[in-house]
């Protein structure tokens, strides 16, 4: 797997309180992770140590496979965005985007110019960042990331107290990012049902743990509706499963998970029978991403 | 570096702060030379001793320079400028785009105060260039002066406006707030800190007879406003690596805290 960025047990520590305890994450290059927490999960403690800002307890990480002091060197292939985005109030879009390009060397406005429209505010003006919207200013957020060109995209809930459009907006910027300028993002938010319309990797973090770590196709997974069987004879079910022309199974513990034809339950409790297996449970099954989460962190009382 | 310092300048040539702070320089440079001129031409003879006792004995363009640069006047605007603008990058959160993906961080402190004295060397310019001017153009007694003067006084008062720049600057980067700079700067510039600084003196004097040295010979501002600029090299050296050790210590720790700190 070609990963971007891989933190080993990334701890932060505020006296005794861990932030972010022994926190290992694997973002795949050109993909987008989704950084799944309550607040005061740790998400951003994490992003703040990968960003540059905060000095880890212990722990490392890992941008383009380079670690230690020469991670240093890949920096400014990051852009960050963390908490509210950093403006000057009595500065205009475009002021704003020049006061970080002159401090990084840049000097071509048509750039810059290109950047505001790439987050749909190439029409703002004059108007200061103060008299910004807030989903105006996150979008100003995420173009003055993108003035050092980065090639890893660390958003700190960017969607947060946004309008649905706002949201909408956000995310066709996120997605033309990733898919047309191939640029990884590493986003965090506490709203699962808007991550799992953008993210192709999962984290989920908890009490500054993480918990689990998934692709998007592993987390769907256990979210779909799926039959879910128990019988006294796993490896023999299995070949019965094939021979009806089961493919999407899965076996996990002691149960096989079939995620197709899920109302040929009767068939399969027959099929199985005839070879002498006992089926010891069978039933459709399904978990809301949402629960799922829960299930994860506790239960509904952790949210 | 030179980069970081050209992006400093672009913002406070667009911060509101640094335009009000200049007119307040120009109106103040204006003011000086107003009560130069009722002090000096004094139409009524009613101050009469009052122009020795403020040591404008003569209206050279180094008295009327240096009664700019170092009154406690002019050091509340430069304390004021200075908290304002080495603040602004942290009060709006603009820091965290840029600190984080470059290598040293100390060189944004380093940066951040040349850039300020940059702009407080353009309010002395104003300031004093407004009262200088306005001096040569309507006030009777005013005279050229010697230039070794005028250069000497200037340079020292120049050096000394440095140090406590980078104490104002440390204070700030310290408290990462403008109320924690702007607290210690004034209780500095308004004298509170000499009146304190004295007090030691004495309880010193009282607990030594003659002793080798006082607690004012190493407070910066002691030295600097109290400063005798008819005083051989000798003191002239003193002063200046008084100031030194003063800008060396408070933006070496400015600078310390910036590396080893968390962007907050």
């Amino acid at each position: 797997m070609d990963y971007i960025l891989t933190t080993t047990e990334l701890t932060k520590t505020y006296g005794k309180y861990n932030a972010a305890n022994e926190v290992s994450i694997h973002v795949v290059r050109g993909g987008i992770y989704g950084l799944i927490g309550r607040n005061g999960a740790g998400k951003t403690t994490l992003m703040k140590m990968i960003g540059g800002l905060s000095h880890p307890s212990s722990g490392s990480f890992e941008i383009r496979g380079r670690n230690g002091e020469t991670t240093e060197q890949m920096m400014p292939k990051v852009g960050i965005l963390i908490e509210a985005p950093g403006l000057y109030p009595n500065m205009t879009a475009i002021q704003n985007l020049k006061t970080k390009a002159i401090a990084l060397g840049i000097h071509d406005d048509k750039f810059l110019y290109g950047l505001l429209e790439e987050v749909g505010l190439s029409n703002t003006g004059k108007k200061k960042a103060k008299q910004f919207s807030l989903g105006m200013k996150q979008r100003l957020g995420i173009a003055m990331a993108l003035v050092n060109k980065p090639e890893l995209l660390i958003l700190d809930e960017p969607i947060n107290g946004l309008d649905p459009q706002g949201i909408a907006e956000m995310r066709d910027i996120l997605h033309h990012l990733c898919n047309d300028k191939g640029i990884t993002i590493l986003i965090s938010s506490h709203i699962l049902d808007e991550l799992s319309k953008v993210a192709t990797q999962y984290g989920i973090i908890h009490e500054g743990k993480l918990l689990e770590e998934e692709t998007k196709e592993e987390l769907f997974s256990k979210c779909s509706e799926r039959l879910e069987l128990k019988t006294n004879d796993i490896s023999r079910t299995l070949a019965v499963l094939n021979s009806m022309g089961f493919s999407k199974l899965e076996v996990k513990d002691d149960a096989i998970s079939i995620y197709e034809r899920l109302n040929e339950g009767g068939a399969i409790t027959v099929a199985l029978a005839k070879e002498n297996i006992q089926t010891n449970e069978i039933a459709v099954k399904s978990e809301a991403l949402e629960d799922y989460y829960f299930q994860l962190t506790g239960g509904k009382d952790n949210a | 570096m030179l980069n970081l310092i050209k992006m400093n300048l672009y913002r406070m040539t667009h911060a509101v702060s640094t335009w009000v702070l200049a007119i307040v320089a120009v109106l103040y440079g204006l003011m000086q030379f107003g009560i130069m001129k009722i002090i000096m031409d004094d139409p009524f003879n009613i101050m009469e001793g009052m122009s020795e006792a403020m040591g404008l004995s003569e209206a050279t363009a180094a008295s009327v320079f240096t009664s700019i640069i170092r009154s406690s006047d002019f050091l509340i605007i430069a304390a004021i400028f200075i908290v304002l603008f080495s603040n602004a990058e942290q009060k709006c959160g603009f820091d965290k785009n840029i600190i984080g993906i470059t290598k040293n961080k100390w060189k944004h402190t380093l940066a951040r105060w040349i850039s300020a004295v940059i702009g407080m060397t353009g309010l002395v310019v104003l300031a004093g260039g407004v009262a200088l001017g306005a001096s040569a153009l309507f006030l009777n007694a005013f005279t050229a002066g010697s230039a070794t003067m005028f250069l000497k006084s200037l340079g020292l008062s120049y050096v000394g406006l440095l140090a406590f720049s980078a104490v104002f600057f440390f204070f700030t980067t310290l408290f990462r707030s403008a109320a924690g700079g702007i607290v210690p700067s004034l209780i500095i510039s308004l004298g509170i800190l000499y009146l304190i600084e004295n007090l030691m003196d004495l309880l010193v004097k009282k607990l030594i007879s003659n002793p080798a040295v006082l607690p004012t010979d190493f407070f910066l501002d002691s030295q600097v406003m109290n400063f005798d600029f008819s005083s051989g090299t000798k003191a002239c050296v003193i002063l200046c690596v008084l100031c030194a050790g003063y800008i060396v210590a408070a933006l070496g720790g400015s600078m310390l805290l910036q590396q080893k700190r968390d962007v907050k």
